[in-house]
């Protein structure tokens, strides 16, 4: 078999440039000690303080899932299962209700996902037609009970604050603008149906 | 016969036959909207088109009945058929809403199989959705939901309401694009068969109001059953998701109810689901039952037999069970020492199975089962209410009773009757024993309780008002610790010497109820296999044809 096409990394070469005995062991260590000197206080740290310190991440980072919702705010989400169909991990849980809209006919009255089942494949956010549910960039969900907070439901779906902290994540076109969807930062809090029933 | 070449394929059928009908049982799939098998064919949706050879233009298959070396090709086998089958299905879809989301027809919808299907369907659209003639939408129709811009101007639920029911509700107005379906000033229907209207419906322009946005069909698991509404026995499908039924719709079977169900029968699901449960066996300590496990309770029924017996054992069954529990009920009393009284009537006069209340499906008698209990020798007493009275003398020792409530809450002027004589009957017997899915007050003087299954919960079968009888599946599990009845009643058993230790429905069936005369011949798989066998009464050896050829 040509070694070209296979996929084990053959070093023999670079194991022989480098020496056997002493002069290897050398080599290695000056590697060892050139990142050591490299890390010193003050220089380019490769370790950072997490979480005082954070990297960012890809704009297309699959983190916990955000809800879109219309123009006026109410939720985009028409209930039409097909995220749940495709999710692997059966997660998603949606009942579906009638909207007091005509037009928009259907909307999904309970909307829970299980991100302790989650496993962020992203297939949810593939599969929705409308655009009513793509992926924020947020990941540190450590919580100190399993049924706590993992429990997301259409509440924390859309407002929760992390979702301006972190910033909007994965949904397929990127390249293009979102379609008669916002993201719930774009969109005004106060016009949100759960805050006008409560007034 | 005339023999029809389909696709190559030679097919011999009846004169009179339909191509669609020949295709059909060849199991070729030719696309249809508004061909139904139990309403006249129309021919108006154009879906069905097929080249015959010979002939000069394409022919719907639907309405041209076959001939005798009739070369018939389909859009599998012949371009020309393709090209018109996707035009058409191009047509029809020029001003569908394509809202699928939040349609409930979405994974039981032809259009949405045609279009995905490679030989119909897969066009591109020009049509933009501006261009679209936009009609009402979800207009509430009492038992559907209308909307009009989803309709592909089938006229099935046309004629289903001029033809089956009679109710003519509905019709279509306007021309061309803006042809619209209507019912009168959007009144709801009054038609008691209207539920069907949206099974019948190939597209979503009639949705079920009760499974509105319920759940997406691709998430139902089916169970075939029988309705349990009245002696009928409509074949039915139980659509189930873990939360429970969902839906119950009707099966086709040509001999019994044909495509359809009775709202009644369609809702009865709903009763069984909210009734009050007892979900564990019950036994008497002092003036009150107390729960207990079913060991305990099975030793404390099995008791009662060997209790010294100086007058009679009543053994009480209900026309709401199943043939198997009936036939553990008989198996029972054949293991007691005589006299055993064994019932399920009220009075001494027998049910009228073939009552009927309409012309169409429903019967009078609001039990599924009553003719299967005249036919395993249930009715061998003079009646529930004399037995009561006997027991009122103190002279009945033992009873053991079998109660269901029944599923549809409607007319029963008999149920009052039986529930008195039962309450009588457990009150004034010496010890009394009631086996039972609904928690109710008659029972509460009772010695022991034993929960068993409601419709839907058991395997079993039913013997309808024409001695067909058909397989049961189960729909669900029962809740907490319910048995299916013929379970409670062969555990019930066991300790008594000779009984027949049986493990399943199906081997009661077949070694127990098909030992019987009346069953004579019949195989559980059988019934499974065709969900229904058509079992002729005496005098009459056609019933099957008979009923079909009627419509």
């Amino acid at each position: 078999m040509d070694r070209k096409d296979s996929p084990v990394v053959d070093v023999t070469e670079r194991a022989q440039a480098l020496g056997a005995g002493v002069t290897g062991m050398a080599a290695g260590f000056a590697v060892t000690l050139r990142n050591l000197v490299r890390s010193l206080p003050g220089r380019n740290t490769v370790t950072i303080q997490y979480p005082e310190q954070r990297k960012p991440y890809s704009r297309r980072f699959r983190g916990v899932h955000v809800l879109t919702l219309r123009e006026d705010g109410r939720l985009k989400c028409t209930a039409c299962y097909l995220c749940a169909t495709a999710c692997p991990a059966e997660c998603i849980t949606i009942e579906a209700g009638e909207d007091p809209d005509s037009a928009v006919e259907k909307v999904a009255t309970q909307y829970e996902i299980d991100l302790s089942r989650c496993i962020f494949c992203g297939f949810c956010v593939d599969a929705c037609p409308e655009e009513a549910i793509t992926m924020s960039r947020e990941y540190d969900l450590a919580t100190e009970g399993r049924r706590s907070r993992l429990q997301y439901d259409i509440d924390a779906l859309t407002h929760r604050p992390e979702i301006v902290a972190y910033g909007a994540g994965y949904r397929p076109h990127m390249q293009y603008p979102l379609v008669e969807s916002y993201l719930p930062t774009e969109v005004a809090r106060s016009s949100s149906p759960d805050d006008s029933s409560d007034s | 016969m005339p023999v029809v070449t389909i696709d190559g394929l030679p097919i011999s059928v009846e004169p009179d036959t339909l191509i669609i009908q020949a295709a059909d049982r060849a199991g070729i799939e030719i696309p249809r909207f508004c061909y139904h098998p139990d309403l006249r064919p129309e021919g108006n949706c154009r879906m069905c088109l097929v080249r015959v050879k010979g002939f000069a233009r394409l022919t719907p298959a639907c309405t041209t009945p076959v001939a005798d070396d009739m070369v018939v090709t389909t859009a599998h086998a012949d371009d020309e058929v393709r090209r018109a089958s996707r035009g058409v299905l191009e047509f029809l879809l020029i001003n569908h809403p394509l809202d699928c989301p939040i349609c409930d027809q979405a994974g039981e919808c032809s259009l949405q199989d045609f279009y995905m299907h490679p030989d119909y369907g897969l066009h591109h659209s020009d049509v933009e959705s501006r261009e679209k003639v936009r009609k009402r939408k979800a207009i509430d129709l009492g038992s559907v939901y209308l909307d009009s811009e989803r309709c592909v101007m089938c006229s099935r639920c046309v004629r289903f309401s001029n033809e089956v029911t009679g109710a003519g509700e509905l019709q279509f107005v306007h021309r061309g694009n803006h042809v619209e379906l209507v019912a009168f000033q959007d009144r709801a229907l009054r038609d008691p068969y209207a539920g069907n209207l949206a099974d019948l419906c190939p597209v979503g322009a009639l949705t079920s109001r009760d499974f509105r946005f319920k759940r997406r069909v691709w998430f139902l698991h089916h169970a075939p059953s029988v309705c349990a509404g009245c002696s009928t026995g409509c074949n039915v499908r139980i659509d189930y998701t873990e939360r429970g039924i969902e839906r119950v719709v009707p099966r086709r079977n040509p001999f019994v109810n044909r495509s359809w169900m009775c709202d009644e029968g369609r809702f009865s699901y709903q009763t069984v689901s909210q009734l009050p449960r007892v979900t564990t066996p019950l036994t008497r300590e002092g003036e009150d039952l107390h729960p207990v496990s079913w060991e305990q309770a099975l030793a404390c029924a099995r008791g009662a037999f060997s209790l010294p017996r100086r007058g009679e054992a009543a053994v009480i069954g209900s026309p709401m069970a199943t043939n198997e529990a009936l036939w553990g009920l008989q198996e029972y009393a054949r293991n007691m020492k005589d006299p055993v009284a064994l019932e399920f009537r009220s009075t001494s006069a027998d049910p009228d199975v073939e009552a009927r209340l309409d012309e169409l499906l429903l019967h009078a008698d609001r039990a599924p089962n009553s003719r299967g209990a005249m036919m395993l020798g249930m009715g061998a007493s003079d009646g529930l209410e004399n037995i009561a009275v006997r027991a009122e003398q103190g002279m009945i020792d033992l009873a053991l009773i079998l109660h269901y409530p029944p599923v549809v809450p409607a007319g029963q002027p008999d149920l009052d009757r039986r529930v008195t004589a039962l309450a009588r009957l457990v009150r004034h017997a010496r010890f009394s024993i009631v086996l039972t899915n609904a928690d109710e007050d008659w029972w509460h003087a009772a010695d022991v309780i034993l929960p068993v299954a409601s419709w839907s919960e058991e395997e079993g079968t039913y013997t309808n008002f024409n001695s067909t009888t058909q397989h049961v599946a189960c729909g669900q599990d029962p809740p907490g610790e319910v048995r299916p009845a013929w379970r409670a009643l062969l555990d019930l058993l066991a300790s008594v010497p000779a009984a027949r230790r049986y493990g399943s429905a199906q081997e009661i069936f077949d070694r127990g109820v098909a030992a019987m005369p009346a069953f004579d011949g019949l195989r559980f798989d059988t019934l499974v296999s065709r969900h229904a066998t058509v079992y002729p009464p005496e005098g009459r050896t056609s019933y099957g044809q008979e009923g079909f050829a009627g419509r």
